[in-house]
C-alpha cells in the first residue's frame, strides 16, 4: 500500500485443484475396476466404473489442456524431441497418455467381453492409474522449495484421496448392492482413515517448521483457507465420515451415500486448500 | 575449474573457460530509487502486472530507531536452475557460456511448472495484452538481459542503477569487477538451501528481507490492500 | 620488464583454480568489463536502436539523456554517458519519460471550449482559428493595459522565450510558481552568499547533515546527488544524518534519522552551531576572512540558542544535538544539504540561513568534500532583445513581500479576487497551480471558473490536467522529447552547456512552445508594423537554438549546436569507466573538480582600472568584482561585498533579523492535545502533477495512504487501511491510513501526485473511456489492475506566506485526525473558499506591512516600521 508493491500470482489456479479432484475419481474408479476381477462383490462397478474413469480421464485432460495458456501447443508434451524427463510433468503426461491407451483398450475387452485379456488389461490399466495420483502428488514434492508441498508423503495422501473419492463414488454408483456397498465402505473408511493420519502428520511437521512453514500453517488454519482446509477438508470432508461409516448409520445405505459424499467434498477441499495454501507464503516474497 | 569451487553452494563459477556471468547487488549502495524496475519494463515492453525485476523494500525497528532496507530482485541465473529441471518441453534452459537461463517462446505451452518451481518468484505469465511486443500468454522471465551483454553492454537495470548497486560481469574472469566484489565483501544468495546456486550475490544483505518466511518483505495487512485489488483485477 | 609482461590469458592460467589468487589479484589488471551504455539493441530482433542525445525533463533536474529510436517511436532512455553529472543513468521517472510523448491522453490538436468551463466539452478547431481568435483577445487587452496579459508557468524551460513573449507584449504580469516550490530556501541563500542552492561534495565528504531534503528520492539534484551519496557512503566511508518529520528513502538510508517536530530544524541548527561555538570547535579563519561577521559577534549572538532550548522546541534530546554538533564539525571534509524541510514553513527564510551557517562557521565552504557554490554555464540570448513592460505588474512584484525576490505566486489568486489587478487573457503553461497549490480546487478552481475575474484562459499544454481543463482554449504543446531547448543546470562540480532535441516531428498537430508563440506574434503583427515581429525572427526552433549557441566561446570551436545534436552536452570532461561507473580522463584516472572558487586570484587584467575600498571590497565600473584579503586580491563570493553575509543588511531595513534566528511558528504553540501537524511530501517515482498516467510510475506508486506513527494511531484505533479523517481551519478529507513507525507521532503525512480527478483517464482511472484528443490507445491499459488512485491533500491546506522569502507553508497545517464516521467516503475532500481567504488575510498578517511582524520581532524593536521603507522588487526562478 503507498508505494512499492510488487505481486506475485500463484504460479497454479484452482483450476488444476478441479484436475487433480477429477484425476483421482478417475484413478480411484479405475482401480475398483480391477479389483472387481479379485472381489466378487465388486463385481456390479466393474463397468460403470470402467466407463466413468474413461470418461473423467476424458474431462481431466481437457482440464488439463484449458489450463495451459497455449493449450494448442500440448503436444508439444509429447514431442519426443522437446520431452525433458527431469520434469513430473513430462512423465505425468506419458502416464496420462498410457493410462488412457490403456483404458480404452480395456473397455474394449469389457465389451468383447474377453475375460483374460479384461483381466491382464485391467491390472496394466490399474497400475497406470496408481501413477496418476502418484504423479500429481510428485508434481507438488518434487517443489522442495514449497511449504507442504515439500513433504515426501504427498503422493501418498494423493493416492489415498484417490482410494476415498473413488471408492466414494464407487459407493454412489453401487447403491442397490449391498454386499458392493459393504466392501467399498471398507475401503472408503480405511482410505479416509489413512487421508486423516498423513494429515496429521503434515499439520505436525508444518506447524514444527521453519518460519515460511510456520505461515503455511496459519494460512491453511485462518481466514477462508482455515474454513475450506480444516472446516470442509478435515472436520466435514475426513473426520465426520470416518465416524459415520463407524457408527451403525454408516452401515446403512442413507449412511454410506451421506458419507461418500462427505468424502467428495472434503477431497476437493483438502486438493483445493494442499495446493493453493502452500502457494501463499512465496507471493508475499 | 577446481572442483572445491564447482561444489560450494556459493561460489559456483560456471565451466572452466566459459564465461559465467554474474550481478552483485551491493545493498549499501541501493536507494531504492526503482530505475532498475523501470528500466527493465522499457527495454522489454514488459507489461503492467508482471516484472522482470523489483525492489521491494521494508521498515524495521521501533520509533525512533527505524531503518528501510531494499532488497532489488530478479531471476538468480542459477547453476542448478530448478525451473530448467521442471520444465517439460526444454523452453526453459540454460546457456552454459555465460550462464544465462532462458525462454523460449514459441515452444513453451505456459504448464506454469517453471513458475511453481522456481523458489524466487522470478518467472511470471505474460498476459495477453502488450503495447508492441508479439509475445504474450507465455512464461517470461528476467534474460540477465542476453541480447546486451552479448553485444558488450550490461545489462539495462544495471546501467541506470543510480546508486551503483547492481553490478554486472564475468565471474568466471578473476580480474572483473564482480569477482573482486565478491572476494573481497561477505556475500549473501537467496535462499541458499535450496541448491540452486544463484548468481545474484548480495552485499549487506539484510536478514529480515534475504530470510524466507513470515514477513517476507511487507508486513501482511500492508500487502493485502494492493493484493486484493490485484486478484481482483489482474487477468494473466 | 620481461616478468612484468604477462598477458592476460596466462594470468587466467596462474590463478584459476585458487579462490586466493581472486582475492589478492583483481587490482592489478583488468578484466574486459561490459560498457555501461550509449547503445541498445531490440531483444527481439537484435536490430541496433537509433540513438538520440536529449535532456531528460520528466523532473528539473535535467539529466543529460539519449533516446533511443525504433520504427520511429521512443522504446527506449538511457542517461547519457557522455554527461558528467548524469554519468549514463536516469532515474525511474526518466526511464519512463516516453510515456509523456504516447500517453493515448496527449492533447494532439488545438481545443476550443464549447460547454460551461469544465464541463468537459470541446471542439477541434485548427490551428489558424485558434490564433486568430487568440491574438484578437491580446489585442482587446493590449489596447487596455499590456499588464492585463498575464503569464503563469511552472516549469519554465524554454531558455527565455516566454520572457521574451511577454516583453514583446510589454507585460510584466509574469509569474512563475517558485513560491510553492522551494523559494524561501533560495532567499535564504542568496543575501548570505549569491547563489540559490548549494553543490554538496558528497562523494568526497565524511559527513553529512542532511536536513529535511529527500535527495534520495526527490530534491534537486535527484540523480546526480544520490550518485555521489552512495559513493562517499560505501567507497568513501561517510556517515549521514538526516532530519525528517518522517521516515523517506533518504532518512531510511541513512545511518541515523532524526525525527523532528516541523518547522522546528531552524532551532536545532541554531544549537547545533551553539555547541559548535561554545566548545571553540569552529573554524575563525574562514569566519573572520570570508564573512561579514567576527567570531566574536558570531558567539555572542548564538549565546543562547542552546540545546536544551531546541530539544524543547524540536523535540531533538539535548545530547544528540551536542553530540552531532561535535561529529560535524570535527569530521573533516563535512557538508550540509537542505530542501523544502526547513524551508517550507511561515519563517523558511530563516530556517534555511539557520542551517547554512553550519558548513560556513566550520569553514567547509568551497573545499573538497564541502559546501560548495552551484557550478552553471549561461548563453546569450538571439537579438534583438524586447524591450519589456513600462509598468511594474502587483502580481509579480507583490509590494508586501520586498525580499520575496521569487514572487508569492500561491497568493494570486486572493489579489485578482480582491481587484488588485485586472486580467483579460491569462495564461499558463506547465503550470498546474487548481492541483499543485494550496486550496487546490478550492480556490484556484473558484478563480479559474470565474469568467469575470478571468475573461479569457488560454493553456498551452500537451495534457488535460486540471488547470487546463479549465480552459477556454487549449494550444497543443509538445511534451520534452519533442522540442528545442537550451540547457544548463548546476548539478554536479562541473559545468556544463546541453539541449533537448526533438526526437521524432511532433505528434498529431502539435507545435513546441517557441514556435506556437512565435505564430501567435506574426498573427498579432503579420506585417511587422507594430514592431513585434522582429524579435522573433528564427526560421525554426533549430535556428533559435543555434543563435544560443553557435557563438558561445569553446564550443563554438568545438562546433556550436551541430555538437550538441551529436553528443547533447559540451564539454566531455572524459570517458565512462565500465569498472567504476566514475568519469575517467585519458590517464584512466577520475577527473578532478576544481574547488575553492572564492579564492580565484583576479589576474592584472581584471585589477585594471580596479579600486579597493577599506573594508577590501574590488570594484570595478561601479561593480564589485573581488575582495582583497591577506594581501592578496580573490575573487570571492557573488554578493554585493563579496563576502559571505552572515548579516543580511537588507533584512533589518524591512524589521526583520538580520542574523541567524528562529521563529516558531504561534500555531503550533497553541496546538492542542489531540491535533497534529499534516505535512505533504514527494515520492522517488513521481513528477509532482504530471506523472499520475505514466503507467510504469502509476503501476509502482497510485495512491497516497496517511502515514500515521503506530502509537498515535493505536491512540486513534485505527489500522493500516482504515478510513481516517483529517480536517483542517478550512476544509476535511478522507483518506485511508497507512501505519508506520517511520514517522514523528504528532505529524500525519500526505504524499503529492496522487488523487487526480482530471489528467486523462490513466491518472483519474475513467479507463472504461476511449481516447479523446487524437492520441492512440496503448493495449498495455488493459492489464492496469489497481483501482485506488489515492486522495489529493492540496484543498484542505490554507495558505501561508514567508513574509521574507514569500514560499508556501506547505508543511505547517494544524489538523485534527479522527477514525471516519459512518457519512464519511474515501475519496471525499471539501475546502471552503471563504475560510481560505480568511487564512489568506491571517498570513497577510506576518507580511513586514503586518501587524503581526512586530510582535514576531520583539528584537528589532528600533526599527522604524513599514513607512521607513520603499518597496521593491526581485526575480528567477526554478
Ligand atoms: N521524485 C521527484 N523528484 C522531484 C520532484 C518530484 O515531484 N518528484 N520535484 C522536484 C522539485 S520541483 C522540488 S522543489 C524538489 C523537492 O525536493 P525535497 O524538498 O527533497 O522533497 P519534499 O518531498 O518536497 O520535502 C522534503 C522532505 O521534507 C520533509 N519535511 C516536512 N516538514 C519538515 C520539517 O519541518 N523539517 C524537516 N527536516 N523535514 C520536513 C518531508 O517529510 C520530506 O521528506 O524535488 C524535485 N525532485
Ligand atoms: N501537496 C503537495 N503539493 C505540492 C508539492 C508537494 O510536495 N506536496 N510540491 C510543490 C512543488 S515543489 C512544486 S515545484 C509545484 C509544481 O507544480 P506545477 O508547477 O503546477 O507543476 P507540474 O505538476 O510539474 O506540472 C504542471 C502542468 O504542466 C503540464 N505539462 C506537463 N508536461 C507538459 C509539456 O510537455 N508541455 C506543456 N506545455 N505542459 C506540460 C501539465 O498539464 C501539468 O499539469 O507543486 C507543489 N505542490
Ligand atoms: S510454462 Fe513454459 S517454460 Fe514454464 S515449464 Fe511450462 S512449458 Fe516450460
Ligand atoms: S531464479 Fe528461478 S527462474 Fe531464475 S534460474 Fe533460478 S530457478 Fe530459474
Ligand atoms: S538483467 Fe535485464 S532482464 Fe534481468 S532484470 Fe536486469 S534489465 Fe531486466
Ligand atoms: S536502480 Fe539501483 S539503486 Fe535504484 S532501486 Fe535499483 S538497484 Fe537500487
Ligand atoms: S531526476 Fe529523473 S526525471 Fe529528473 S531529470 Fe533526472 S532522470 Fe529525469
Ligand atoms: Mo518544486
Amino acid at each position: 500500500m503507498g508505494d512499492y508493491v510488487v505481486f506475485h500470482d500463484v504460479s497454479w489456479h484452482a483450476s488444476y485443484a478441479v484436475y487433480f479432484f477429477v484425476v483421482g475419481i478417475c484413478a480411484g474408479l479405475s482401480f475398483f475396476s480391477f479389483l472387481s476381477w479379485h472381489k466378487p462383490s465388486l463385481r456390479p462397478v466393474r463397468e460403470k466404473s470402467a466407463y466413468l474413469s474413461f470418461a473423467l480421464l476424458a474431462v481431466a485432460g481437457l482440464l488439463l489442456i484449458s489450463d495451459l495458456s497455449q493449450p494448442l501447443r500440448f503436444l508439444n508434451v509429447l514431442n519426443p524431441a522437446y520431452l525433458n524427463f527431469t520434469s513430473p510433468l513430462a512423465w505425468g503426461s506419458l502416464n496420462i497418455v498410457t493410462f488412457g491407451l490403456a483404458s480404452a483398450a480395456y473397455l474394449f475387452m469389457l465389451r468383447k467381453g474377453d475375460e483374460k485379456w479384461g483381466r491382464t488389461l485391467a491390472w496394466v490399466t490399474a497400475l497406470l492409474a496408481l501413477g496418476l495420483p502418484i504423479y500429481t502428488g510428485y508434481d507438488l514434492t518434487a517443489h522442495q522449495s514449497r511449504p507442504v508441498w515439500n513433504t515426501p508423503v504427498i503422493p501418498v495422501l494423493f493416492v489415498a484421496l484417490a482410494v476415498a473419492s473413488g471408492s466414494a463414488v464407487a459407493s454412489l454408483l453401487a447403491m442397490g448392492n449391498e454386499a458392493a456397498r459393504n466392501m467399498l465402505r471398507l475401503y472408503l473408511l480405511w482410505s479416509t482413515a489413512a487421508v486423516a493420519v498423513i494429515l496429521v502428520s503434515i499439520l505436525g511437521t508444518t506447524n514444527y517448521g521453519g518460519s515460511a512453514e510456520e505461515l503455511t500453517f496459519i494460512v491453511l488454519t485462518t481466514r477462508t483457507m482455515g474454513a475450506i482446509f480444516i472446516g470442509l477438508g478435515i472436520v466435514a470432508g475426513t473426520a465426520a465420515p470416518i465416524a459415520m461409516l463407524l457408527a451403525p448409520f454408516g452401515r446403512r445405505q442413507a449412511g454410506l451415500m451421506f458419507a461418500a459424499l462427505l468424502v467428495l467434498v472434503g477431497s476437493a477441499a483438502l486438493r483445493y486448500a494442499l495446493l493453493m495454501g502452500p502457494q501463499y507464503v512465496q507471493t508475499l516474497y | 575449474m577446481s572442483e572445491e569451487l564447482r561444489t560450494s553452494p556459493i561460489e559456483t563459477r560456471g565451466l572452466a573457460g566459459k564465461k559465467r556471468y554474474a550481478m552483485v547487488v551491493d545493498t549499501r549502495r541501493c536507494i531504492g530509487c526503482m530505475a532498475c524496475q523501470v528500466a527493465c519494463k522499457a527495454e522489454y515492453d514488459t507489461p503492467l502486472g508482471v516484472n522482470r525485476t523489483w525492489v521491494p523494500y521494508k521498515v524495521v525497528g521501533t520509533y525512533p530507531n527505524v531503518k528501510k532496507h531494499f532488497l532489488p530482485r530478479l531471476c538468480n541465473h542459477c547453476d542448478d536452475p530448478p525451473c530448467v529441471r521442471a520444465c517439460p518441453v526444454e523452453a526453459t534452459y540454460k546457456v552454459e557460456d555465460g550462464g544465462f537461463v532462458l525462454q523460449r517462446y514459441e515452444r513453451c505451452i505456459g504448464c506454469r511448472s517453471c513458475m511453481a518451481a522456481c523458489p524466487y518468484n522470478a518467472r511470471f505469465m505474460l498476459p495477453a495484452h502488450r503495447t508492441y511486443t508479439a509475445i504474450t500468454s507465455v512464461v517470461d522471465k528476467c534474460t540477465f538481459c542476453f541480447h546486451r551483454v552479448t553485444q558488450g553492454l550490461v545489462p539495462a537495470c544495471v546501467q541506470t542503477c543510480i546508486g551503483r548497486s547492481r553490478v554486472f560481469g564475468d565471474i568466471n574472469d578473476p580480474t572483473s569487477e564482480v569477482s573482486y566484489l565478491v572476494a573481497t565483501n561477505a556475500t549473501q544468495v537467496l535462499r541458499p538451501e535450496q541448491g540452486t546456486k544463484p548468481h545474484v550475490f548480495y552485499i549487506a544483505g539484510d536478514r529480515s528481507q534475504m530470510e524466507f518466511g513470515r514477513d517476507a518483505y511487507q508486513r501482511r495487512e500492508v500487502m493485502d490492500q494492493e493484493r486484493r485489488m490485484f486478484e481482483r483485477n489482474f487477468k494473466a | 620488464m620481461s616478468d612484468t609482461k604477462f598477458t592476460r590469458r596466462t594470468f587466467l592460467k596462474v590463478s584459476a583454480g585458487t579462490t586466493a589468487a581472486a582475492a589478492a589479484a583483481p587490482r592489478l589488471l583488468q578484466a574486459m568489463e561490459n560498457e555501461l551504455g550509449g547503445k541498445d539493441v531490440n531483444p527481439v530482433t537484435l536490430a541496433e536502436r537509433k540513438a538520440i542525445p536529449i535532456n531528460c525533463h520528466v523532473c528539473n533536474i535535467q539529466d543529460g539523456a539519449i533516446a533511443f529510436v525504433e520504427n520511429g517511436r521512443v522504446v527506449k532512455l538511457e542517461g547519457n554517458p557522455e554527461h558528467v553529472s548524469t554519468r549514463g543513468r536516469l532515474c525511474a521517472k526518466g526511464n519512463s519519460g516516453m510515456w509523456y510523448s504516447y500517453d493515448p491522453d496527449r492533447i494532439l490538436y488545438p481545443l476550443k471550449r464549447v460547454g460551461a468551463r469544465g464541463e468537459g466539452k470541446w471542439k477541434r478547431i485548427t490551428w489558424d482559428e485558434a490564433l486568430a481568435e487568440v491574438a484578437k483577445k491580446l489585442d482587446a487587452a493590449l489596447k487596455e493595459d499590456p499588464n492585463t496579459i498575464m503569464m503563469k508557468y511552472g516549469r519554465n524551460r524554454t531558455g527565455g522565450t516566454l520572457d521574451r513573449f511577454m516583453k514583446t507584449l510589454g507585460s510584466a504580469t509574469v509569474v512563475n510558481h517558485t513560491s510553492v516550490c522551494e523559494s524561501s530556501k533560495k532567499i535564504g541563500m542568496e543575501p548570505t552568499w549569491g547563489p540559490d542552492i548549494e553543490t554538496p561534495d558528497f562523494a568526497n565528504t565524511k559527513y553529512v547533515l542532511n536536513i529535511g531534503s529527500n535527495i534520495l528520492e526527490a530534491a534537486y539534484f535527484h540523480n546526480p546527488l544520490s550518485q555521489r551519496i552512495t559513493e562517499g557512503r560505501v567507497d568513501n566511508q561517510m556517515k549521514i544524518v538526516t532530519f525528517d518529520v518522517r521516515l523517506s528513502n533518504t532518512a531510511g538510508f541513512s545511518d541515523e534519522w532524526i525525527p523532528v517536530f516541523p518547522g522546528t530544524d531552524g532551532a536545532v541548527a541554531l544549537a547545533l552551531g551553539h555547541v559548535i561555538l561554545r566548545e571553540d570547535l569552529q573554524d575563525s579563519e574562514f569566519i573572520n576572512t570570508w564573512t561579514n561577521v567576527t567570531v566574536d559577534e558570531l558567539k555572542a549572538h548564538y549565546k543562547d540558542f542552546t540545546p536544551e532550548w531546541a530539544a524543547k522546541i524540536s523535540g531533538v534530546p539535548a545530547a544528540t544535538i551536542e553530540r552531532i554538533a561535535r561529529e560535524f564539525a570535527l569530521a573533516k571534509p563535512a557538508t550540509l544539504f537542505t530542501y523544502r524541510g526547513p524551508a517550507k514553513h511561515l519563517y523558511g527564510s530563516y530556517n534555511e540561513k539557520a542551517c547554512m551557517m553550519l558548513p560556513i562557521m566550520t569553514g567547509n565552504i568551497e573545499t573538497r568534500g564541502g559546501y560548495c557554490l552551484p557550478r552553471g554555464m549561461g548563453w546569450p540570448q538571439p537579438g534583438p532583445t524586447p524591450p519589456g513592460a513600462k509598468h511594474a505588474s502587483y502580481l509579480s512584484t507583490p509590494p508586501d513581500y520586498p525580499l520575496a525576490g521569487h514572487k508569492v505566486s500561491h497568493l494570486v489568486p486572493f489579489w485578482i479576487a480582491e481587484g488588485k489587478q485586472k486580467i483579460n487573457v491569462y495564461f499558463t503553461y506547465q503550470d498546474n497551480a487548481v492541483y499543485t497549490n494550496p486550496g487546490a480546487q478550492a480556490v484556484w478552481g473558484k478563480l479559474f471558473r470565474d469568467e469575470k475575474l478571468l475573461p479569457y484562459i488560454v493553456s498551452m499544454s500537451s495534457h488535460m490536467g486540471e488547470e487546463t481543463a479549465l480552459a477556454d482554449i487549449i494550444l497543443p504543446d509538445c511534451p520534452y522529447l519533442e522540442r528545442w531547448e537550451p540547457e544548463s543546470m548546476p548539478n554536479s562540480l562541473w559545468p556544463w552547456l546541453g539541449i533537448r532535441q526533438p526526437v521524432h516531428a511532433s505528434l498529431g498537430e502539435s507545435r513546441e512552445n517557441r514556435i506556437l508563440l512565435r505564430d501567435l506574434v506574426h498573427k498579432l503583427d503579420p506585417d511587422g508594423k507594430r514592431g513585434m515581429k522582429q524579435y522573433w525572427n528564427f526560421k525554426d526552433a533549430e535556428d533559435y537554438m543555434r543563435q544560443h549557441f553557435d557563438n558561445v566561446p569553446g564550443l563554438k570551436e568545438a562546433g556550436g549546436l551541430d555538437f550538441l545534436k551529436k553528443h547533447g552536452v559540451w564539454p566531455i570532461y572524459g570517458k565512462l569507466d565500465p569498472k567504476t561507473g566514475k568519469v575517467t580522463d585519458k590517464t584512466g584516472r577520475e577527473i578532478k573538480a576544481e574547488y575553492g572558487l572564492h579564492k580565484k586570484e583576479l589576474g592584472t587584467a581584471d585589477m585594471a582600472g580596479a579600486v579597493v575600498d577599506k573594508s577590501g571590497v574590488i570594484s570595478k565600473n561601479g561593480k564589485a568584482i573581488g575582495i582583497k584579503r591577506n594581501g592578496r586580491n580573490y575573487a570571492g563570493f557573488p554578493t554585493g561585498n563579496r563576502l559571505i553575509n552572515v548579516r543580511v543588511d537588507e533584512w533589518a531595513q524591512y524589521g526583520f533579523n538580520p542574523m541567524p534566528t528562529f521563529k516558531r511558528i504561534p500555531w503550533h504553540e497553541t496546538m492542542k492535545e489531540d491535533e497534529m501537524i499534516l505535512t505533504t511530501f514527494k515520492l522517488n517515482v513521481h513528477k509532482q502533477s504530471r506523472t499520475a498516467a505514466v503507467k510504469w510510475l502509476a503501476e509502482i506508486a497510485h495512491s497516497n495512504p496517511a502515514w500515521i506513527n503506530a502509537q498515535t494511531a493505536k491512540r486513534l484505533g485505527v489500522k493500516t487501511g482504515d478510513l481516517v479523517r483529517v480536517e483542517s481551519k478550512v476544509g476535511h478529507l478522507v483518506t485511508k491510513a497507512y501505519v508506520t513507525e517511520g514517522i514523528q507521532p504528532k505529524v500525519i503525512a500526505i504524499a503529492t501526485a496522487f488523487g487526480h480527478w482530471e489528467y486523462g483517464r490513466l491518472a483519474s482511472l475513467r479507463l472504461k473511456d476511449k481516447p479523446a484528443f487524437g492520441g492512440q490507445e496503448d493495449p498495455d491499459l488493459n492489464n492496469v489492475w489497481w483501482d485506488d488512485k489515492g486522495v489529493h491533500p492540496n484543498a484542505i491546506i490554507p495558505v501561508v506566506a514567508d513574509p521574507i522569502g514569500g514560499s508556501q507553508g506547505w508543511m505547517d497545517t494544524v489538523v485534527k485526525v479522527t477514525r471516519a464516521g459512518p457519512n464519511d467516503k474515501y475519496g471525499d475532500i471539501q475546502g471552503n473558499w471563504e475560510k481560505h481567504v480568511e487564512a489568506y488575510k491571517e498570513t497577510m498578517r506576518y507580511a513586514y506591512t503586518g501587524d503581526m511582524h512586530r510582535k514576531m520581532h520583539p528584537e528589532m524593536a528600533s526599527w522604524a516600521g513599514p513607512a521607513s521603507v520603499k518597496p521593491k522588487s526581485g526575480g528567477g526562478g526554478h
